[in-house]
């Protein structure tokens, strides 16, 4: 009996808000909002999934993370549009890796494999591995016309991540390579400052080499021999990565930087300096409006010229003035924010507390002797907080663009990422004149979106909560 | 009755005014010192370097003689509730000072001088976009509003929620990317070309300056306003006085522009004024991007170069210049609104 009773109970309590869900959705822009929102609550939530570079968030700004990346490359679905194909940056991991111990000595052996598809070259290759006491290493490629190349035959003494990059480090065996393969008279004709030679290893080989780019395709193969003087010695997780001139899904910065996972991490900023700042604000403005027509009097007047002098501040420049002499975290950033626009709900909330203090059950309930507080919070604030969800919805976005404005001028919290902060070192790294579109484009859409789903959402809770401009 | 409620109006925008600039003063006073301490530093230093054929001691002496006298000259020798009253007093009377690091176009240090060389040309671009775009939203929203729900009222409305969230800012390097250094038809920034023409092609140099910054401003700016304009006229339209003018058989056009509007300009003229008074306060990032040497560039330029007199000088001109506009707009709506003039309550 008494379960069904309760269940009755809350039946009658959801009633409202499923009537309220069934209102909302009819309006199929308030929908399109609300997915957007969910979609986006998603990806931060499963953030760890989706980055392409996991420690990105952590390590946005540790330069010797994103050093195996090209810089300012665009994204890679670009060459889905192109004719000549672009390399794009890809893992290669070691198809088999021996060990072998002689006379007290460690000799590790391993063999990558790689099919070269591109019709341009790569920028550069890159050989890594964790290495532990000194070695003796030989990094060979065979390539697809047979011809041997040594990339690099040196002595390493590293406890660490031992890194190769063919670009830098091979580039006179490369050219070497070069001369021996083209007729005397031309071998001189190189310039081995400004010829890449990235564009000898993977050409063709011809007269004309050095001038003309015929990318060989094929399988290249890749052997590293490591030999170790010491029996205790380690040489693990061997990989090599070939940098291609396209990288990653929404490209990469001048730095290096993955641009597509610097926009993921840089979403839950977003949605938490939004959400965090509306919410509180309005609850606060809120309760300041109740509060300053409940008691009315002196109170009321001390409250509202308060208020008139938070409403004559021109905030952003205050803003700005602040975060540039105190040089904020994001929670102090948070918290500014929240002090200057609490403003936003609390005359609608004043006038229309106004009214509801005078009703006959608020006058019944002081006369009982309920206290202020708890005709406050029990009886105005549930009538009056279903109208803020509005202007809750509606100040997220101002929220989110004034901390990516304060973060464009340089003035946000450099322990995380933002898309303002993107677009900042987007400005610095003059990304406007070179056209690198991928890194400007991208932020600046996704603080559009993330502002246009909460617009939408706002405007349909505002239509359901005022009905009167609904239509005529 | 209206002028005592313009007199009251007035004088409680100076008090807010004075406040605002006694806190401003006392958040920022211990920022301000620091600078100035490293800048008496750096001048006792210069002057130490000119001096010759002193023992160390006497050096010393006389640093701390100049020393002593410098803090004597900025105060920095009184209680801190003194110095904080007289900085505000200093900033309250636009008595900045001089400038640590920026200058004038003519190399003049003084503060008020830098902020009246940048003031009038943040006013013309903004003002000028400003009217563009109320003109604009004006027309958008009346229609709208006429057929309310309808196809055109749906697709603008949606675009409005587009546009709600989208920065200017981001908007205007997207335009700059595309109309400057792609097919370059605009300059990429500043009010006049180098060198600058002279007569009439002076004016027609700044025009084209100004186009990409206006465009940019005007294409983003209307929609909020037409959307707001169409909410006020829709629900004007509802009265009942528009009921009995529409059954007198007085035309629709006449209705909408007669009847409705003049009741429903107060609000209107508000939220205009109101966006006028933001742009002037928010420009500051789409200055920078677009280098327009005015108020917001002013601040921008200040803020990376640490120039704190030139800020604080900076804010007391937009605090003032804020508090100015909404007098203007209170004692605007009083004289639109002729309740407000015999009820005298605000």
């Amino acid at each position: 009996m008494s379960k069904d009773i309760n269940k009755n109970n809350l039946n009658k309590k959801l009633a409202p808000l499923i009537e309220f869900f069934n209102e909302f959705k009819k309006d199929k822009t308030g929908v399109v909002g609300l997915c957007i929102l969910v979609l986006a609550i998603f990806v931060s939530l499963f953030e760890p999934l989706i980055l392409t570079y996991k420690e990105a968030p952590k390590r946005w700004r540790d330069i010797t993370y994103w050093q195996d990346n090209p810089a300012s490359a665009p994204p890679e679905w670009l060459n889905f549009f192109s004719r000549e194909k672009s390399a794009i940056t890809t893992d290669i991991k070691p198809i088999s890796v021996e060990t072998n111990y002689i006379d007290s000595q460690a000799v590790y052996k391993a063999v990558f494999e790689y099919d070269y598809k591109f019709d341009k070259s790569p920028v550069d290759l890159i050989f890594h591995a964790n290495v532990d006491n000194s070695s003796a290493l030989v990094w060979n490629v065979t390539r697809p016309d047979g011809e041997v190349i040594t990339l690099s035959d040196s002595l390493h003494n590293i406890k660490g991540d031992l890194r190769i990059s063919a670009f830098n480090d091979s580039k006179n065996r490369i050219f070497r390579f070069y001369r021996e393969s083209v007729p005397r008279m031309l071998a001189r004709q190189i310039d081995t400052l400004t010829t890449n030679p990235m564009k000898i290893l993977f050409n063709t080989k011809k007269d004309d080499m050095a001038k003309n780019f015929l990318a060989l395709k094929g399988i290249y193969k890749f052997e590293v021999t490591a030999n170790f003087s010491d029996a205790n010695s380690s040489f693990e997780n061997p990989y090599m990565v070939l940098v291609g001139s396209m990288s990653g899904i929404m490209g990469t910065d001048n730095m290096k930087r993955d641009i597509f996972s610097g926009l993921i991490s840089g979403l839950k900023w977003a949605l938490f300096i939004g959400i965090a700042t509306s919410f509180i604000s309005v609850i606060i403005g809120v309760m300041y409006g109740i509060v300053s027509a409940y008691f009315g009097g002196f109170v009321d007047s001390f409250m509202q010229f308060v208020y008139q002098i938070f409403i004559g501040i021109p905030v952003l420049p205050v803003m700005i003035v602040m975060s540039a002499i105190f040089k904020p975290t994001i929670w102090t950033m948070i918290s500014m924010m929240i002090f200057f626009s609490w403003t936003g709900s609390v005359m609608t909330v004043r006038s229309m507390a106004m009214q509801l203090k005078e009703e006959t059950y608020i006058e019944a309930a002081r006369t009982i002797g309920a206290s202020h507080f708890r005709i406050i919070f029990n009886h105005l604030a549930p009538l009056l907080l279903p109208f803020s969800f509005a202007s809750m919805a509606l100040a997220v976005p101002s929220a989110i663009v004034y901390e990516s404005s304060l973060s464009l001028l340089g003035l946000g919290d450099a322990t995380i990422v933002t898309w303002g902060q993107i677009l900042h070192d987007a400005m610095k790294g003059s990304a406007v004149l070179s056209g690198l579109w991928w890194w400007i484009i991208p932020p600046g859409i996704l603080i559009a979106i993330l502002g246009m789903s909460f617009a939408f959402l706002g405007f349909a809770l505002d239509k359901i909560l005022h009905p009167k401009l609904k239509s005529r | 009755m209206f002028t005592y409620f313009v007199i009251k109006r007035i004088l409680k925008g100076i008090i807010m005014f004075v406040i605002l600039m006694f806190m401003s003063s006392a958040i920022f006073n211990t920022v301000s010192e620091k600078t100035l301490k490293a800048q008496i530093e750096e001048n006792i230093n210069a002057e130490v370097r000119g001096l010759s054929n002193m023992r160390t001691e006497d050096v010393e002496n006389f640093i701390k003689e100049r020393r002593a006298y410098y803090y004597d000259i900025y105060w920095l020798n009184r209680s801190i509730g003194e110095r904080i009253f007289i900085r505000a007093i200093n900033t309250i009377t636009f008595q900045f000072g001089k400038s640590t690091i920026m200058m004038d176009s003519n190399g003049n240090r003084d503060v008020i001088k830098i902020i009246g060389e940048a003031l009038p040309r943040s006013i013309i671009l903004f003002t000028t976009a400003s009217i563009i775009q109320m003109i604009i939203g004006l027309i958008i929203g009346l229609v709208k509003a006429r057929k309310a729900g309808g196809l055109f009222d749906r697709t603008t409305s949606i675009i409005t929620m587009i546009v709600y969230g989208m920065p200017t800012w981001w908007l205007s390097m997207i335009l700059i990317m595309i109309f400057v250094y792609k097919f370059n038809l605009f300059p990429s920034g500043g009010v006049h070309s180098i060198p600058t023409p002279e007569g009439i092609m002076y004016y027609l140099d700044m025009l084209w300056h100004m186009a990409l910054p206006m465009l940019t401003l005007t294409s983003i700016g209307f929609w909020g306003l037409s959307f707001v304009v169409r909410n006020i006229v829709l629900s004007t339209l509802q009265e009942d006085y528009i009921m009995a003018a529409r059954a007198r058989g007085i035309s629709e056009k006449s209705v909408l522009l007669g009847h409705t509007l003049r009741s429903s300009a107060p609000p209107i003229v508000t939220i205009t004024l109101l966006g006028l008074l933001g742009s002037i306060a928010g420009s500051i990032i789409f200055e920078g991007i677009f280098s327009w040497p005015g108020l917001g560039n002013l601040y921008w330029i200040s803020v990376q170069q640490n120039d704190i007199p030139v800020l604080m000088g900076n804010l007391a001109i937009t605090t003032a210049l804020y508090q100015f506009g909404l007098v203007v707009l209170d004692i605007s709506y009083g004289f639109l609104d002729p309740r407000i003039k015999v009820g005298g309550k605000m």
